[in-house]
């Protein structure tokens, strides 16, 4: 819970001063728990709990203010984050994200930066080392080397949780053969790249790419990098899913998630039916969460 | 043998008035020559490598002739408290501590506050642009006032003083 609230401190040091108060002023045991913090103009900010929103004092959040987020989050340098801005948010260091809303400047029908600020919300990032442990053997081969795996949950599930606990059991050979791994990290979800260093563990023996479209970014990593196993969260476009099965067949391993609530949802859906018509996966993990618990269940595919 | 030494240091005096005065004008031609070449520096090095801010300035401070490596520092000392002060306020502080740049230089400087590190490099760029040719406008009138002034503040000390010498002897 200790390193949990620390991770929550740590976020809150993209706060203005006078904002930072305010969400220190909560009880650490509260600190740890807390997902997100909430800015939004003229009404007072607010910590997320899974068990909905905690008001934090009773100042309301200016324009002002938020504009000093913006300036604290990017240390006063936008144009190093504006293709994150684009995206409506940034990660600054500890791997915590910070979504910004408001009203956009378009430019060509783009979205070319935000105007006004209208609201925030910092993600507390917190990394869950080894979340991948209770399902790690199932997921070997004999000669104890990582099978392609594709992760299954719906949303909110702990997917991308997994995924790089995943990411990092491999690259660091803990209980299998260690391996170079590529991340394919389009949103800079996986490892929070912050000034080229990943604020995530993800291993020593990775590379990541991130911000870059992920079929492209596969492609990439497969030439530049020479990775054993290529990663990516979030399996979405048919883009991705051809530069999966293209990747396969370059002999390399992969580890992906998607949403899906189990395999026949998979098939169901013509996107994922040409992923598992391929035969790229050899395991699915699928991720089920009731009362809170959570618990794992491993299908052999190949 | 006293009235000698009397006139004598009258003379030195106004002498040294005039020197002084004509290397406060030159003073002041170094200083927006040095800010001009600041800004180049910083709209080069944001154009082409897109540095944050705080590194840029601190780099600044080490590559610039004084006064400007003064000015980026204590800039980049007011990336370190943003959360207490925004980066314009820093910047605005700084300008007003260049005393040797006249109104209209530090009046060319002030906008960039509020520009750098919070729009895209492109704009940021065309900031400093607008900001170092209204300082390349400065230079020609601190030059001018230089050739023009300069000589006659120093004539002004020298003639004044073997005047006064006359009187008093």
């Amino acid at each position: 819970m200790k390193h949990n609230s620390q991770a929550y401190r740590q976020a809150a040091q993209v706060l203005p001063l006078s904002l930072r108060g305010e969400a220190l002023a909560l009880p650490e045991d509260k600190q740890g728990r807390a997902e997100e913090l909430r800015l939004r103009v003229g009404r007072p900010m607010t910590a997320v709990f899974p068990q909905g929103e905690l008001p934090l004092g009773t100042n309301p959040v200016t324009g002002r203010e938020l504009e000093q987020l913006l300036e604290l989050a990017s240390r006063a340098s936008v144009h190093t984050v504006a293709d994150q801005l684009r995206r409506g948010y940034l990660t600054v260091e500890g791997g915590h994200r910070v979504g910004l809303c408001g009203t956009p400047v378009l430019r060509d029908g783009q979205i070319h930066g935000l105007g006004r600020l209208s609201s925030a919300a910092i993600r507390v990032a917190r990394q869950v080392t080894g979340a991948a442990a209770p399902v790690e053997r199932e997921l070997l081969d004999a000669a104890g080397t990582l099978c392609s795996t594709l992760i299954l949950a719906p949303p909110g599930a702990g997917k991308t949780t997994l995924l790089r606990d995943l990411i990092r059991m491999t690259s660091q050979g803990e209980g299998m053969v260690p391996q170079r791994v590529a991340v394919a990290d389009e949103r800079g979800e996986v490892a929070a790249l912050w000034n080229g260093v990943p604020q995530l563990d993800v291993g020593e023996r990775t590379d990541v790419l991130e911000g870059c479209p992920k079929a492209q970014a596969l492609m990439m990593l497969l030439r530049a990098m020479n990775p054993q196993v290529l990663a990516a969260d979030e399996i979405t476009a048919p883009e991705d899913v051809a530069a999966l099965i293209s990747a396969a067949g370059c002999g390399v391993k992969l580890l992906a998630t998607a949403h899906g609530s189990g395999r026949e949802d998979l098939s169901r859906r013509p996107l994922y039916r040409q992923l598992m018509e391929a035969g790229v996966f050899e395991r699915l993990l699928l991720i089920r969460t009731e009362k809170g618990h959570r618990s794992y269940r491993v299908e052999v595919l190949a | 043998m006293w009235k000698l030494v009397g006139a004598v240091l009258v003379a030195a005096g106004s002498g040294w008035l005039g020197l002084s005065a004509a290397s406060g004008l030159t003073s002041r031609l170094r200083a927006v020559q040095a800010m001009i070449a600041g800004l180049e520096l910083l709209e080069r090095e944001l154009w082409e490598h897109g540095t944050a801010l705080p590194e840029l300035l601190a780099a600044l401070a080490r590559r610039c002739p004084p006064p400007a490596a003064g000015f980026f520092q204590r800039c980049a000392q007011g990336c370190g408290q943003l959360d207490r002060v925004p980066f314009g306020e820093s910047w605005r502080q700084a300008v007003a501590e260049l005393e040797l740049l006249s109104p209209e230089g530090q009046a060319a400087l002030l906008p960039l506050g509020e520009v750098l590190g919070r729009y895209e490099a492109d704009s940021q760029r065309q900031a400093l642009e607008h900001a170092r040719q209204a300082l390349e406008r400065e230079e020609l009138r601190a030059q001018e006032e230089r050739r023009r002034l300069g000589r006659v503040y120093q004539t002004l000390g020298l003639s004044g003083g073997a005047f006064l010498v006359i009187l008093l002897l």
